[in-house]
């Protein structure tokens, strides 16, 4: 299978610092699953995450406004080239207050403070609901949204296929902003999976899994209940990561298959697939096994 | 003192705190949608010296407070709706939180239609997701479908997870994360404390210490010298443990149950009465403990003829006080021993344990004397705690030989 060969690719994308890692890393179930060893309690999970791992999406900063000193104290139990990717707080994406969202984007730029201060931030998420369609009144709190968010490193994600027009590719370009490339299950009206580049400091991809089936159960147990095969996840790194990794400084890649342990499985399969073509994983010793 | 080890729980826990701030008045809110946005007082109508049950945040913004007289609360806040309270109103929405909450967790503790609702989901994980999640989409069903816009706090325990959802008051949400528990609490306000009694902090303050961090420096033995045997409980607060369990659905709350068998067989009202008082104070000692107060008092009187009198009463508001409480068991008593027959055995149950109201009472006289009881009790508890347990007795318990058979 051509998908699976281990070629080289071309000079350049050798450059891309590319970090791989999951959607959060505190999961019970994790531990059922084999990933961290028995009796790991969640005060554990991090230091021992960073030792397969280089990289992080923080969700719970999507449940609430994340708060500086319980962020200072989490970056302080990570390597200091240990980095995160912060999602945008729900109140700024899928529960919009016309009133309130600006005081909350600046209480979000103070949570996570210490992290830019550590040079850990690599990105900020912000990650849209499937109803937020391309419209006037979207585009324009986007617009005024990315404003205020200017200085941060943000990266979009866009559910909704309206987004995936070359007029929001070329707004998000003369922004600097990344727009995430996304795998998600083949259901009409989704956003495509696409290797556009919009900045090219850094490309964004999230794997979600194809579960068509728990998509739309509203719950994450069956929407995030999906198994990548090595050889979908070759088809990714040759069609769409390493084009990418040519164009781009650095990356990021996001497993939030979490179920069973399956993230980080795919992620350390994704791993050894990008090493074979000449891609490495920016900074961890990969070899480590608890 | 010897302070056993703190049990290292056997997993992380994770407890949701569900709290509707001014329950009563988000309740008639939900009744009556042209309420919002604008101040409520929940007050009894008619009565004299009526004080307020219940206001909204604007009416608190105003100056109002739980407790204050109405008249003075409608000079403060003139343009506020004042409503009788409806409890059978807040009792049907307490039940709605209860069924929505049902689906996450075998266990779920509301409190006393109140608009508190804990819920255990340790363990649910590859059921139902992960915690927080659950916590998010528990708040948006209530919101949804019962139009109520509870805070939700998720923590390792209900300590704490009672304390992070005090700090987001009116709405909003708090996540703390296990090993995070005294870090978050350390620069809080002592007061903020459940179970830190109005005496507990009047000594802290006597020593200056109004932060948590402050006390959490102590050490349990340094702790001892204001608190005697509270230090540990003290120790254990400041440091964000509770180990107590959040209560199974439909299980009944533990109560405090007390046994008198007499050595000859009494038939004294003196006699009954001194008896009783032990009880009380004993039970007393029990709750603080707990940090509970009881709804419900209950008398087992078992007669000499083999004939059983079980009676029971109220306590409203809650209590844990030796003097309200002994007060209610006098007229249990009265209820319970109504034959010429020689008692054998007297049990005192204290049932509906809560944590101890926040409602003042609704006379100022009454909470004059409320003040005055949880004095004395206090008062009583640091002697013993120095002196033991004999060094102070009240007088009527000097008319029987202690200690009870209990």
């Amino acid at each position: 299978m051509a998908a699976l060969s281990s070629r080289k690719v071309q000079a350049g994308a050798g450059t891309c610092r590319i970090r791989i890692g999951t959607s959060g890393y505190s999961y019970a179930e994790w531990t059922a699953a084999g990933f961290y060893p028995p009796g790991t309690g969640s005060q554990r999970m991090l230091p021992l995450y960073t030792q397969r791992f280089g990289v992080t999406e923080l969700n719970y900063t999507w449940y609430q406004m994340p708060k500086a000193d319980a962020v200072a104290r989490m970056a302080a139990k990570v390597p200091v080239d240990f980095a995160f990717a912060a999602k945008l707080t729900r109140t700024l994406t899928h529960e919009v207050d016309p009133n309130a969202w600006r005081a909350q984007v600046a209480q979000y730029r103070d949570g996570i403070a210490p992290l830019r201060q550590s040079g850990q931030l690599l990105a900020v998420l912000a990650q849209w609901p499937p109803f937020f369609e391309r419209t006037p009144a979207n585009r324009r709190y986007l617009a005024e949204l990315l404003d205020a968010l200017e200085g941060l490193p943000v990266a979009v994600e866009f559910r909704h296929a309206s987004w995936a027009v070359d007029r929001v590719f070329a707004e998000l370009e003369r922004r600097r902003v990344t727009l995430a490339a996304v795998d998600l299950p083949p259901l009409p009206g989704l956003f495509p999976a696409l290797d556009v580049v919009t900045n090219p400091a850094l490309f964004y991809v999230r794997f979600h899994g194809r579960n068509a089936r728990g998509w739309g159960s509203g719950h994450m147990q069956q929407q995030f209940d999906y198994d990548y095969s090595a050889a979908e996840l070759a088809q990714w790194a040759d069609q769409r990561i390493v084009p990418m990794a040519r164009r781009v400084a650095a990356g990021a890649v996001f497993f939030n298959n979490h179920v069973r342990a399956q993230a980080p499985r795919n992620a350390e399969t994704l791993v050894g697939l990008l090493a074979a073509r000449g891609l490495k994983q920016f900074a961890r010793n990969l070899s480590k096994r608890f | 003192m010897k302070l056993e080890p703190y049990p290292p729980p056997a997993m992380d826990r994770s407890i949701i705190h569900l709290n509707v701030a001014d329950f009563a008045v988000a309740v008639e809110r939900c009744i009556e949608p042209r309420l919002r946005e604008r101040p409520v007082i929940v007050a009894p109508a008619g009565a004299a010296r009526a004080v307020v049950y219940d206001m909204s945040e604007e009416a608190f913004r105003a100056g109002v407070q739980k407790g204050m007289a109405v008249g003075r609360a409608r000079r403060l806040c003139r343009d506020a709706t004042v409503l009788s309270p409806h409890p059978d109103r807040y009792q049907r929405a307490m039940a709605a939180l209860l069924r929505h909450a049902l689906p996450f967790s075998p266990r779920i503790e509301p409190g006393d239609a109140d608009g508190h609702l804990f819920v255990d989901v340790t363990g649910t994980g590859r059921l139902l997701g992960p915690p927080v999640d659950v916590a998010w989409r528990l708040h948006r069903q209530v919101r949804r479908d019962l139009g109520l816009n509870p805070i939700w706090a998720l923590a390792p325990n209900k300590l704490v997870a009672k304390v992070a959802s005090r700090l987001v008051k009116p709405s909003g949400e708090y996540i703390v994360g296990a090993g995070e528990e005294a870090p978050f609490l350390a620069p809080l306000p002592v007061a903020l404390l459940p179970g830190l009694e109005r005496d507990d902090l009047a000594r802290l303050f006597e020593l200056n210490l109004r932060r948590v961090a402050q006390v959490a420096a102590l050490s349990p033995r340094q702790l001892e010298v204001p608190f005697g045997r509270r230090a540990g409980f003290v120790h254990e607060t400041v440091h964000g443990i509770d180990t107590t369990q959040v209560l199974a659905v439909g299980e009944k709350p533990p109560a405090v149950v007390l046994d008198h068998v007499f050595d000859t067989d009494a038939h004294a009202d003196p006699v009954l009465e001194a008896v009783l008082y032990r009880l009380v104070e004993q039970a007393g000692v029990e709750l603080r403990r707990r940090r509970r107060a009881a709804r419900r008092l209950v008398l087992v009187l078992d007669h000499s003829d083999g004939l059983r009198r079980v009676r029971q009463m109220r306590a409203d508001p809650a209590t844990a006080n030796d003097l309200a409480l002994f007060a209610l068991a006098r007229r249990v008593l009265a209820l319970a021993w109504t034959r010429r027959v020689r008692v054998r055995r007297l049990r005192l149950i204290c049932g509906g344990l809560v944590f101890p109201p926040a409602q003042l009472s609704l006379f100022a006289s009454e909470r004059g004397e409320d003040r005055r009881r949880e004095n004395l009790v206090a008062a009583i508890d640091r002697i013993r705690q120095r002196f033991g347990d004999a060094a102070v007795q009240v007088g009527r318990t000097f008319q029987v030989a202690m200690p009870c058979g209990s």
